[in-house]
């Protein structure tokens, strides 16, 4: 079988539209996040969480109602995987101990014939929780400044190491913009925690791959087309690569989009950053990347 | 030179193929031991557990082991209280503007993430430029004297620190050795956390306390009643006023705004309306219900209300409820007297005994020599006065002394049960925490939701490979199923290379897998579609074949060194669950690099040894 034998697409023409495309997508995650608000979880925010499993279907609304007053304070509460198993978040001060004695107590009396067992309970203290915050914030931070380093040292020109560096910073926003808004209704879990930015991370890992194969193919055809102009040489370039570029982003997104669906509640999240991550990643190596390549390119040769 | 060249690759991949299943061998082994034993009737099996304790602990810990997430237990980070250390390290030097500095040296650092310790130093400096701290610090046994300079005290700080870091590492390892987990883990992450890792563990409440008990064990003689009245009458009259005055604000305000009387009844500000001073004796301050206990703690610890009560005493709760009433559970409030009489270090030994008339559980002690005699003096000179026992601030008994004590027995009473006694000595025999730990983070994983998670983590893996392989063979025919065995052994040598590293499988790690399985194909797509290309380009399977694999591997080397990179940041910044997945990417980039790259190699060039013959990349 053969996909994309002898492609000609003009790339570079299509990142016109690319631009607009990716502006906008840009534009739209900034305001959500800024307007929004990222949603944190448990491990950036602090607090305290359990996941109870009934032995019966419960509402949502009625225990988020019912546990209201006895914790002074609105929990935040989600089905976790199936309708019996649900997600309590409380912002409080209260020892873990008596918060769980509390929330099981209220239990008991709202639901009698319906015996509950705890699966999980985390607690964050608000001190480590601004610790873990940090720690990935400069995880990030470093993470892009590897890899502008590597690509710097590896492709000898700055032009491409800006380019990588947009189109990552390109998809962990967009993905961010998603989360933001997906936060809303979303019926998993997809407030930010470190298995996200785990995901974040993998993202920019993963995009990178795409985005230095093509680098790369630049690299060898300017060695033997010398004469070609640099933006038809991209545009071969990425030809040359678009074979590769879609089966390994296919076989990725098989696999990812297998462990979104069967991995389990709490990798649902996690697989989901993932599965966008990889259709961002996949777009931005082949329209954002490249097409800030050529026009950095043309600015530097134009400053000479 | 070619044949020599795949010989160095074959003997690579036996060698690499080789160490793989020798670490992974207990893995199995154990499994298939395990199997054994779950089929086995109950009596049979704790015999053949007992018989082979030695050799089944053996394989458990050479094992691959398994995160807390995948099998349920119980995950702790805890950070020594350094502002506490400080202020007991000041001792009697302590004052009010040592309490203030360290207070706002808390909260320095916590805002801008600086060392406590730093921020302790010059928040001092500041409020005393030419001050020397070796006012509140002065040790011999360090040689920390009146003349030490600051800096110098900022080091022994520092290194008392460590020291209280070490001991809690070694008194909470003792103390989880007696609660008998297996595996457990326990390590130190900065510069004054613990983390501990509890497998199988599921009752958090107990390990809590395990964990975070001081064990600061005391013996406090009580004021004498006369005093303890006097008190009482004082503050019953303050509150009393305080409600007629409230009564009067209301009956003004009654035609006015009726809201605020609303919220100001929402909350207790009059200790009278949840505190009953009278005390079930002549020592006791007075007792309330055990959900009032904080808002009595509040009311307390207002200014005004501490003016009444003297410099040496102290109110502390009794440890366990003395009635019931109504169902509500009844906790009574005793004055003692600053002075620590004798403290809990001199205890040699501790046991759980039985109170012979009522048979509930106590912790009874025998203090060593030097203790005993201080014991003596002390019962001798309070026959008929109560003496306390206080154990974490928490008053467990105040038992009358019927006569001098010679043989240094004491014993510790009012304890919740058999369980709470045994803990209790177990807390005592491991020795006092040289500061308190607070739990920072706690992380607890049930076994259902473990086990769940093993098999949808499991399944998903599974069927992934499925699909990836099944299209691969599709899409590139023969070379597809040349990257299948590649893709199969890169997972067998992942596992093999966990185990080598005894790292732990956790959820987020099977992802990585998941992950490595969908990239691993990469580096084989690259020289797949390099090799058809080259062969468009006109080039013999042969030429095509050598051409594809060299011009591929810079593409190849570059995607694979730069997800390496990321994976060692994620390692060396992220903490639990996150490590996790680092590993087995870093882990899983190894070994689909060298599945991909030489296995194939060796494979295809086995299959194209003769010149005629011809292998189908799709």
């Amino acid at each position: 079988m053969r996909w994309f034998e002898t492609p000609n697409y003009d790339f570079i023409r299509a990142q016109k539209i690319a631009y607009f495309f990716s502006g906008a997508l840009v534009i739209i995650s900034i305001v959500a996040i800024f307007t929004m608000g990222l949603t944190y979880g448990i491990d950036f925010r602090g607090g305290q969480e359990f996941v109870f499993d009934f032995e019966n279907p419960v509402d949502v609304v009625e225990v988020r109602d019912q546990l209201t007053e006895p914790l002074g304070t609105t929990p935040e509460i989600k089905l976790f995987g199936s309708s019996s198993e649900i997600l309590v978040r409380v912002d409080t001060e209260m020892d873990i101990t008596q918060t769980e004695d509390l929330i099981l107590s209220n239990f008991e009396s709202i639901y009698p014939d319906n015996p509950v067992t705890i699966e999980k309970t985390d607690l964050v203290g608000p001190r480590f929780a601004e610790d873990l915050r940090m720690g990935a914030l400069y995880s990030i931070v470093f993470a892009l400044a590897v890899v502008f380093i590597y690509i710097f040292i590896r492709f000898k020109g700055w032009y491409y190491s800006a380019g990588a560096i947009a189109a990552l910073a390109h998809d962990v926003l967009v993905v961010l913009g998603i989360f933001t808004i997906m936060a809303k209704f979303a019926p998993f879990d997809v407030s930010i925690d470190q298995t996200i930015i785990a995901a974040f991370l993998t993202i920019v890992g993963y995009s990178l791959n795409d985005t230095v194969v093509v680098f790369d193919r630049i690299r060898e055809n300017s060695l033997v087309y010398k004469t070609m102009n640099f933006k038809d040489m991209i545009n071969k370039s990425l030809n040359d690569t678009l074979s590769r570029t879609v089966i390994t982003s296919l076989t990725t997104l098989f696999v990812v989009t297998v462990l979104f669906i069967f991995g389990g509640e709490v990798l649902k999240g996690f697989a989901f950053a993932l599965v966008i991550g990889i259709v961002l990643g996949t777009y931005s190596s082949l329209f954002v990347a490249s097409a800030l390549v050529v026009e950095l390119q043309k600015r530097a040769m134009q400053a000479k | 030179m070619k044949s020599q060249n795949n010989g160095f690759k074959i003997g690579s991949i036996v060698l690499f193929l080789g160490l793989t299943i020798y670490y992974l061998f207990p893995t199995i082994q154990w499994q298939l031991e395990q199997r054994h034993i779950n089929s086995m009737v109950p009596s049979e099996r704790a015999q053949y557990e007992e018989e082979n304790a030695a050799k089944l602990q053996n394989l458990r810990e050479e094992s691959l082991s398994l995160g807390l997430d995948l099998q349920g237990g119980m995950y702790v980070t805890l950070e020594v209280g350094t502002p506490q250390l400080l202020l007991e390290l000041a001792g009697e030097y302590a004052d009010d503007q040592l309490r203030e500095i360290i207070q706002i040296a808390r909260q320095r650092a916590f805002e801008q993430r600086t060392d406590f310790i730093d921020e302790f130093v010059t928040e001092f400096e500041t409020r005393n430029p030419d001050g020397l701290l070796s006012r509140y610090y002065r040790s011999d046994a360090d040689n920390i004297t009146r003349r030490s300079t600051n800096e110098e005290i900022a080091t022994y700080l520092r290194e008392q620190r460590n020291a209280a870091v070490d001991r809690a590492m070694e008194i909470i390892r003792s103390r989880v050795d007696r609660y008998g987990v297996t595996e457990p883990s326990i390590l130190q992450q900065g510069n004054n956390r613990i983390v501990v890792e509890l497998p199988g563990v599921a009752d958090e409440e107990r390990v809590r306390d395990l964990l975070r008990g001081t064990a600061r064990l005391e013996f406090r003689l009580l004021p004498e009643p006369e005093e303890i009245n006097a008190v009482k009458q004082q503050i019953a009259e303050y509150f009393s006023n305080q409600m007629e005055q409230e009564q009067a604000d209301t009956l003004a305000q009654a035609e006015g705004d009726s809201l605020a009387q609303d919220s100001s009844n929402d909350d207790v500000t009059n200790l009278l309306e949840v505190f009953d001073l009278r005390g079930t004796n002549q020592y006791s301050f007075g007792y309330t219900a055990g959900r009032d206990t904080s808002i009595v703690n509040d009311i307390l610890a207002q200014e005004d209300v501490q003016s009444f009560i003297p410099r040496n005493i102290e109110l502390m709760w009794g440890a366990s409820a003395f009635a019931e009433d109504n169902g509500t559970e009844l906790f009574e409030l005793i004055p003692v007297r600053n002075q620590v009489e004798l403290t809990g270090d001199v205890i040699s030994e501790a046991r759980v005994a039985f109170e012979p008339t009522t048979n509930a559980a106590e912790v009874s002690m025998t203090m060593n020599s030097e203790g005993a005699r201080r014991w003596s003096r002390i019962t001798g000179a309070n026959i008929g006065k109560p003496v306390s026992i206080v154990l974490d601030g928490y008053v467990y008994s105040y038992p009358t002394v019927q006569n001098k004590i010679n043989n240094g027995r004491s014993s510790i009473s009012g304890l919740g049960g058999v369980v709470e006694a045994e803990d209790l000595v177990n807390i005592l025999l491991s020795g006092a925490l040289p500061a308190p730990l607070d739990i920072i983070e706690e992380r607890t994983v049930g076994a259902s939701l473990g086990e769940d998670s093993i098999q949808a983590g499991l399944y998903s893996t599974l069927f992934g490979l499925f699909v990836v392989a099944l299209f691969m063979i599709i899409y590139y025919r023969a070379g597809g199923g040349i990257a299948d065995l590649a893709l199969i052994l890169n997972i067998i040598f992942i596992l093999g290379i966990l185990a080598a590293f005894n790292a732990t499988l956790t959820l987020p790690g099977i992802a990585g897998i998941v992950l490595t399985i969908g990239m691993a194909v990469d580096a084989n797509v690259l020289i797949f579609d390099r090799i058809r290309e080259e062969m468009r380009g006109g080039k013999t399977l042969r030429a095509a074949i050598d051409n594809g694999y060299s011009n591929a591997m810079s593409a190849i080397m570059d995607a694979n060194i730069t997800t390496f990179f990321v994976a060692v940041i994620l390692y060396s910044f992220g903490v639990g669950p996150i490590k996790g997945f680092a590993v087995t990417l870093m882990a899983g980039i190894v070994a689909s690099l060298f599945s991909a790259i030489v296995i194939t190699r060796v494979v295809v060039d086995y299959l194209t040894r003769d010149k005629s013959a011809d292998i189908n990349f799709g």
